[in-house]
């Protein structure tokens, strides 16, 4: 079947029913043709891979962004990549039809090409649906990179449609066109865009949750404007994809003007419990977000529902993604460990000017951002190594502070920050809560992507009382802190979410609202000083990525040795315990990690030694 | 004409298999809104009948299932005449053009029975006939084996027959509920038909039961409805997928949204505006909703179309019929959403929903936060684009037909609770009917029967804390839990043990209360230092806008008959802790606030953990003065153990192992065997639920034994101290410990083995905290006590026995000091003088608090004059 002239990019749906067709009539006539393919594959998603990866494709599909979704023309490949948002259960569809003789397939599309027969043979099959949302906390660097092979499709295909639009969105476009480059430049003005238009649908209570959602998870972060995208799994368990997973889905992007005027028998009440939760998700093609605000009012008059456009996405495939899959493909580093070292030294002299030559404090923050939780057991998350910079003022956290989230915002690819105030605390949504009305998931703030990097400021945190909501909010942020947990209220029942979130909290003093792994009193010695050329900080990404999915294993004379270690030093501090054990031990691993190393040594277990011994000595000092 | 506007339900279904039934006593439409239009119609009485001649038809169609009697074949023939009968041919030759309703309208086919080939249902080789014969013969002939087996000889009839009788002669129930495990056991052929083609032979079904009761009293007018329950296996709800749709299914969840009560058209009446003449009544297909595949309906579902002319020959006007509210019918219908339960959810995944629609009298048979099991037909409904638009979109929307709903209200794996002495016995068969717990519970059983199942579950508690064996076997006692007993007299005896856990930190206490608090059916977890006494118990509060007063409980209340873990009980006020020693022995918390007087019941295992005062145990102090906690509430925990950071190179290599194990997931720990913890909260539910162990004799008898023993050995000869080894308390906890281990082995004996056990429990606890830490240091007078003993008396007043004869031998040696030192009205005397000098004569450091307490013993006896820091003699 290789080599037969689909048009993958523009018509991808008939490459899917050619080859259904064909694969019905090439299978024995004594069984039904149909039924054989239900829940499966009948070649085409192969034909789609081997385009796609083996012939290099991949680059030519455009993705789904506020950008992209003006000109994106429907039933054409496109690609997503986003967070897991909320599951929607799974849907029935007239998979396949027989249309006079032949059978036809509705498999990756809403609407069949052809009218229904009134009365014909149907084949049920099922779909899973997933609610996915640009990741919370994505940093404008991850989109930089990504945005080149899109902008340029733009230019070509973006003439085709210049009769539809008006002359100002045009003209809106254009300028667009030359900022992309930039991300926080088309940010901001969307943003105010987003505001003006919360202000003119208030009325109606449409997609508040999306609304919600939007603000909620836009911290800090200038992606709160892509599009979030209604994905339809085929084939697939649904088991394939959790929740909270990062996932890039290459399917057919779809849209049907009738789809985004209906709103099914909304007036009969036998309905209101049928309708499902995508109603909240209304289809549209149209952006009206860049419009002039005289254009929205009238856009609004016409139809309601183009407000909040959530695109469809039937998924052909789907890969999930790691740390490593945002960097930019340009700058590819060899393991080598004379490499690694050489990133690691420069990294950490970076780390440590932005501390203010705090060398110690740099050393802890850099196994703090290749930690990650790599086993949850029991009660116990491991590897996680949460850290708590204490000895910091209102002032100097604003200073530090923000070098410091700014550093780590362009080190990894999704970061947060929260300022801590009683006044967060008790009126934030951190908890993510099922609203059994409309079906969806509202995404608190701490439903965050695997692997997403918190700073959490207590700096500016008073005292006071909490409300109830402050009280469930502190434990929710303890939970996470501790035990790695995040617990999802489903109104009658809470269910609790493993979550991998790398926490940094920087505190007055020790804090005990949020117990970390790792308390450090900072001394800085000078004002912080940053100087990173773009291409130490790819390789700084690349290095961070790389590392920090490094397995770790251990000799089994190592693990002797570091046994007697342990032993040793217990019988040294009689204080050691449990929890110190297990610090000192990840703590080991990630220093070995961080030389690129995958074998646990003596070494690093020294070095790890000094460090908390002279941590020790600095809290002893801090004390005094 | 009426029919017209409706075309044949049941047509089809998404394969093409099943399909409305084409006989002669059956009618197309036989869901169940085929099944109530029927209803209706054999209630004349109530609800006047709008149009007689519709329902009279000459014609009449012999009953294929038993002789006719004269009235239900009238009725059959009746709703006959309302969905014709089509023309039955064995198997319909054209799958796609299923009959048509308007075929079989003008002519009402006769066919006698005696001679027509055998019906099928359409599409299959299910023949009617056969069904119908078989459901009756499962309803005349079903016993209930349990029954049978008691050879009851007046047990004639079987025992959906006496339903059947119980229900006419109640005349209330219209409903006949039919356990599926019933018909599988008595027919498996029908059981397979039943869930594969459940519209249609449910239908035959509601005929057979009303032939039935016909025959019995041709009178009897009400319509019975069949409800099946109880299915062999229920389906997850992420699992329902296309295949099961039409089929019988079964789906647990808990219900989180009901609708308003829907009143459903079931038959509209239209009048004419010119001429005033009234329609037939037109009924309103529901059923046309669930068309599947084949055919897209044109009238949409639940919906009716005006009939666009007057059917008068005289009139003929267009466009004139109206709807006549009240000459139309309607019935209940609610729509329900059902959400999977935490236990069915995979890990990463969010909880699936699914609709239910219910008819009749189950509307509001279900509220929100209910645990249901819905028995139904699962289906799916095509969705429309648009309300006037004709398109339909390619997706469907699913949603189970109810047929019967059964409340599961169990949380927690069986909340409801041990010392429950009276045991709802409704309750009791409604699980021990369900398979899935039958399953379990033979699991269980067997793993009750293994020998080392006290060590297994050991090991299972918190597998993750090593070491702590003996606090885990307390905790374990904990669980199960003793019989809690009450008395004629109105005396009653707690069943629960309480612990108290005092340890250095770091000593993972917190982990074990975490994990207890995960394991217990009631547990609520609580820290001291947050609570206050009316968080940890019940609080009063005034409603400022109403005044209304509102009994808000606490933690103590919320968790009865559960476990009430306090972690860093030591930072509790004293307010709530004086709490405490109400709920801690006589269960119940009293609250006397705003004129409410009110004693709740707090049954409550009170499991606890401290650090010591000085944040770190002082072997110096003793254990009251490291817990620091009043003597009367410590007496009040069954165990208490002193979890001690020893330094013990033993110790400390096994966590060392065990941490580098926890990275690097070595294999050597993986060999032991746990219990999960689902079965383990499933096994301490079931034994505290069903198993209640009573003291055998020989067990009563080693207890006598061994407690005389215990003490006597505290007044033994030699010993100069009066030590009280063991006291009354004692005796109640180890028997509650000793059923709590017969309980661990589903035993109802609390054999020898298990005293034994208690005792070395309790010792090892004991030894643990009550041993004097004092003892061991010689005294000022080098008198050097047993190291060990176990001293009652530290418990319970706070000061240990050798404490005490070390407080004498100070007065002692003060007073000789004092004698030999000043005279009589002489000069005073510095207390650090004294201080020097009796530090001088002991082998031992006194301390000048121990000095100041003993001059003020000396005070008191009138032999000295304090005053200040100064000391005169007298």
């Amino acid at each position: 079947m290789v080599g037969l002239p689909y048009d993958f990019l523009t018509n991808p749906l008939g490459a899917v029913r050619q080859t259904f067709e064909k694969s019905v009539a090439s299978s024995p006539t004594d069984v039904d043709p149909a039924a054989i393919f239900r829940g499966k594959d009948w070649g085409a998603v192969d034909l789609f891979h081997d385009f796609l990866f083996v012939k290099g494709g991949l680059a030519q599909v455009p993705s789904i962004d506020a950008l992209s979704m003006r000109w994106l023309e429907p039933n054409t490949l496109v690609r997503f990549r986003g967070m897991v948002q909320d599951m929607l259960g799974n849907e029935l569809y007239v998979g396949a039809f027989k249309d006079g003789s032949s059978w036809r397939t509705n498999k990756f599309t809403d609407f069949s090409p052809i009218q229904l027969p009134p009365a014909c043979e149907t084949q049920l099959w099922e779909r899973h649906l997933f609610h996915c949302v640009p990741v919370p906390g994505q940093n404008s660097w991850v989109t930089e990179t990504k945005s080149i092979p899109s902008t340029q499709n733009v230019s070509s295909s973006a003439s085709q449609h210049e009769g539809k639009r008006g002359r100002g969105s045009e003209d809106e476009d254009m300028n667009l066109n030359e900022e992309s480059d930039n991300g926080d430049l088309i940010s901001s003005p969307n943003a105010k865009k987003q505001k003006e238009h919360e202000n003119t649908c208030s009325s109606s209570c449409l997609s508040d949750d999306l609304m919600d959602h939007g603000n909620d998870s836009g911290l800090g972060s200038g992606d709160s404007n892509n599009p979030t995208c209604l994905v339809k799994i085929y084939d697939l368990p649904e088991s394939h994809l959790k929740l909270n997973d990062v996932f890039e889905f290459i399917g057919i992007y779809t849209f049907d003007p009738v789809l985004a005027v209906h709103k099914d028998d909304s007036d009969d009440p036998m309905f209101e419990l049928f309708e499902d939760p995508t109603v909240d998700l209304p289809p549209s093609k149209v952006v009206i977000m860049r419009y002039d605000l005289s254009c929205i009012a009238c856009v609004w008059n016409l139809n309601p529902f183009s407000i909040h456009h959530v695109p469809r996405l039937h998924c052909l495939i789907c890969r999930k993604l790691d740390a490593q899959d945002f960097l930019s493909n340009s700058l590819v580093f060899e393991s080598l460990s004379t490499v690694v070292r050489g990133i690691r030294e420069s990294l950490l002299s970076h780390l440590t000017a932005i501390l203010g030559n705090d060398e110690l404090a740099a050393q802890y923050l850099l196994l703090h951002l290749l930690s990650r939780v790599r086993a949850q057991v029991e009660v116990m998350s491991v590897g996680k190594l949460s850290l708590n910079l204490t000895g910091f003022t209102r002032e100097s956290a604003s200073i530090f502070g923000h070098q410091l989230t700014g550093v780590i915002q362009k080190l990894l690819p999704f970061t947060q920050d929260i300022t801590l105030t009683l006044d967060y605390l008790n009126t934030a949504t951190l908890q993510p809560r099922r609203n059994n009305k409309t079906g969806r998931l509202v995404a608190g703030v701490l439903q965050l992507a695997q692997g997403t990097h918190l700073t959490i400021n207590e700096t500016c945190m008073q005292s006071g009382t909490l409300s109830s909501n402050g009280i469930e909010n502190a434990r929710l942020l303890k939970n996470l802190l501790e035990l790695q947990k995040v617990e999802y209220d489903f109104e009658y029942y809470k269910l609790e979410m493993a979550a991998d979130v790398q926490l940094l909290i920087l505190s007055e003093a020790k804090s005990s609202i949020l117990p970390a792994d790792l308390v450090l009193p900072f001394s800085p010695g000078s004002v912080p000083a940053t100087n990173a050329t773009s291409e130490d900080l790819q390789a700084w990404r690349w290095y961070l990525a790389t590392m920090r999915s490094l397995p770790c294993s251990i000799e089994p004379e190592m693990n002797l040795t570091l046994q007697d270690e342990m032993v040793a030093s217990m019988q040294e501090d009689k204080s050691l315990g449990c929890a110190e054990l297990n610090r000192w031990l990840t703590m080991t691993e990630l220093m070995s990690a961080s030389f690129g190393e995958k074998n646990l040594s003596l070494e690093h277990w020294q070095m790890i030694k000094e460090l908390e011994r002279l941590r020790k000595d600095r809290l002893k000092e801090k004390a005094r | 004409m009426a029919s017209s506007d409706f075309s044949p339900s049941g047509a089809s279904s998404p394969d093409g298999r099943s399909s409305p039934i084409a006989n002669t006593n059956s009618s197309p439409a036989l869901g169940p809104a085929g099944r109530s239009s029927r209803r209706r119609r054999r209630t004349p009485s109530t609800t006047p009948s709008p149009s007689p001649g519709a329902l009279l038809t000459p014609s009449a169609t012999p009953s294929a299932s038993g002789p006719p009697s004269s009235t239900p074949s009238s009725l059959r023939r009746r709703w006959t005449r309302r969905h014709p009968a089509t023309p039955s041919t064995p198997m319909s030759a054209d799958e796609n053009l299923p009959p048509s309703s308007d075929a079989g309208d003008d002519d009402a086919v006769d066919h006698d029975d005696a001679d027509s080939a055998p019906v099928f249902v359409w599409g299959t080789n299910i023949s009617v006939q056969d069904v119908n014969a078989a459901i009756l013969r499962f309803l005349r002939h079903f016993r209930d084996p349990r029954e049978a087996s008691r050879g009851n000889g007046l047990l004639d009839d079987g025992k959906y027959m006496r339903s059947v009788h119980r229900i006419m002669e109640l005349e209330g129930g219209e409903s006949l509920d039919i356990d599926a495990h019933d018909v599988f056991d008595y027919d498996p052929d029908l059981y397979t038909k039943m869930v594969r083609y459940p519209l249609e032979v449910l239908a035959i079904f509601d005929i057979v039961v009303m032939d039935l009761v016909a025959r019995i009293d041709p009178l009897f007018e009400k319509h019975i409805q069949t409800r099946i329950y109880n299915l062999k296996s229920s389906v997850c709800m992420r699992n329902l997928n296309p295949s099961d749709i039409e089929k019988m299914v079964s789906v647990k969840g808990m219900i989180i949204r009901c609708s308003s009560v829907i009143p459903d058209v079931k038959e509209a009446t239209f009048r004419c505006l010119v001429c005033g003449h009234y329609s037939d009544p037109i009924l309103v297909d529901r059923d046309c909703k669930r068309l599947v595949g084949v055919r897209l309906n044109t009238v949409p579902p639940g919906r009716i179309n005006e009939p666009t002319r007057c059917v008068r020959q005289e009139c003929l006007a267009m466009n004139s019929m109206t709807l006549v509210h009240n000459r139309c019918r309607f019935a209940d219908k609610q729509i329900i959403k059902l959400q999977e339960t935490p236990d069915e959810i995979p890990e990463g995944g969010t909880p699936h929903t699914v609709s239910i629609l219910m008819h009749d009298k189950l509307v509001d048979s279900g509220k929100p936060g209910d645990r249901v099991e819905i028995t139904g037909i699962y289906r799916a409904m095509s969705v429309r684009v648009g309300q006037t638009q004709r398109t339909v979109k390619s997706t469907f929307k699913t949603y189970i037909d109810c047929l019967h709903i059964k409340k599961t209200d169990k949380s927690r794996l069986l909340l409801s609770d041990q010392m429950d002495c009276d045991n709802s016995t409704t309750n009791k068969t409604v699980e021990d009917e369900n398979a899935d717990y039958r399953d379990k519970i033979d699991k269980i059983k067997e793993l009750s029967k293994l020998p080392d199942i006290y060590d297994r579950l050991t090991r299972s508690l918190a597998p993750n804390i090593w070491e702590l064996d003996d606090v885990k076997r307390g905790l374990l006692c904990q669980l199960f839990g003793g019989n809690a007993l009450k008395l004629d007299s109105g005396a009653s005896f707690r069943g629960d043990i309480n612990i108290l856990l005092v340890g250095d930190p770091g000593t993972s206490k917190s982990q074990l209360l975490q994990y207890m608090h995960q394991l217990s059916p009631r547990g609520i977890y609580t820290s001291g230092r947050g609570s206050s006494a009316v968080g940890l118990t019940a609080y009063v509060s005034k409603d400022p806008e109403t005044g209304e007063t509102v009994l808000e409980s606490g933690a103590l209340v919320l968790s009865d008959r559960g476990i009430c873990c306090i972690d860093e009980f030591d930072k509790m006020s004293e307010n709530a802790r004086s709490m405490l020693h109400e709920v801690m022995e006589q269960q119940t918390v009293s609250i006397a606030k705003a004129g409410i007087i009110a004693s709740l019941n707090a049954r409550t295992s009170v499991l606890a953990c401290a650090n010591p005062s000085e944040s770190r145990y002082n072997p110096q102090l003793s254990v009251i003065d490291n817990i620091h906690l009043p003597p009367t509430l410590l007496s009040r925990f069954d165990l208490i153990y002193l979890i001690l950071d020893k330094a013990d190179e033993q110790t400390d290599r096994r966590l060392a192992k065990h941490m580098v194990a926890l990275h690097f997931a070595d294999p050597e720990t993986q060999v032991q065997e746990f219990i999960d913890l689902p079965t383990l909260v499933a096994y301490i539910s079931y034994a505290r639920k069903h198993i209640h162990p009573q003291i055998s004799d020989e067990a009563a008898e080693e207890l006598t034994r061994r407690y005389v023993e215990m003490r006597k050995r505290g007044n033994a000869p030699g010993s100069r101290k009066k030590v009280i080894t063991a006291t009354a308390r004692q005796i109640e906890s180890l028997i509650r410990l000793g059923e709590a281990l017969a309980r661990m082995r589903f035993s109802e004996w609390v054999e020898v083995q298990d005293i034994a056990e208690s005792f070395r429990l309790l010792e090892v606890a004991l030894q643990q905290s009550a041993t004097d830490h004092s003892t061991v240091m010689p005294t000022t007078n080098n008198v050097l006590v047993a190291k060990g003993t176990i001293d009652m008396d530290l418990i319970m007043t706070g000061i240990s026995a050798s404490e005490r004869i070390r407080r004498e031998n100070l007065v002692a040696a003060m007073r000789n000091l004092v004698m030999e030192k000043l005279q009589i009205g002489g000069h005073s005397a510095r207390l650090v003088e004294l201080l020097e000098e009796v530090n001088k004569q002991s082998s031992m450091e006194v301390h000048l608090n121990d000095v100041r307490t003993a001059l003020a013993t000396l005070a008191t006896e009138g032999v000295v004059l304090l005053h200040g820091d100064s000391i005169k003699r007298i």
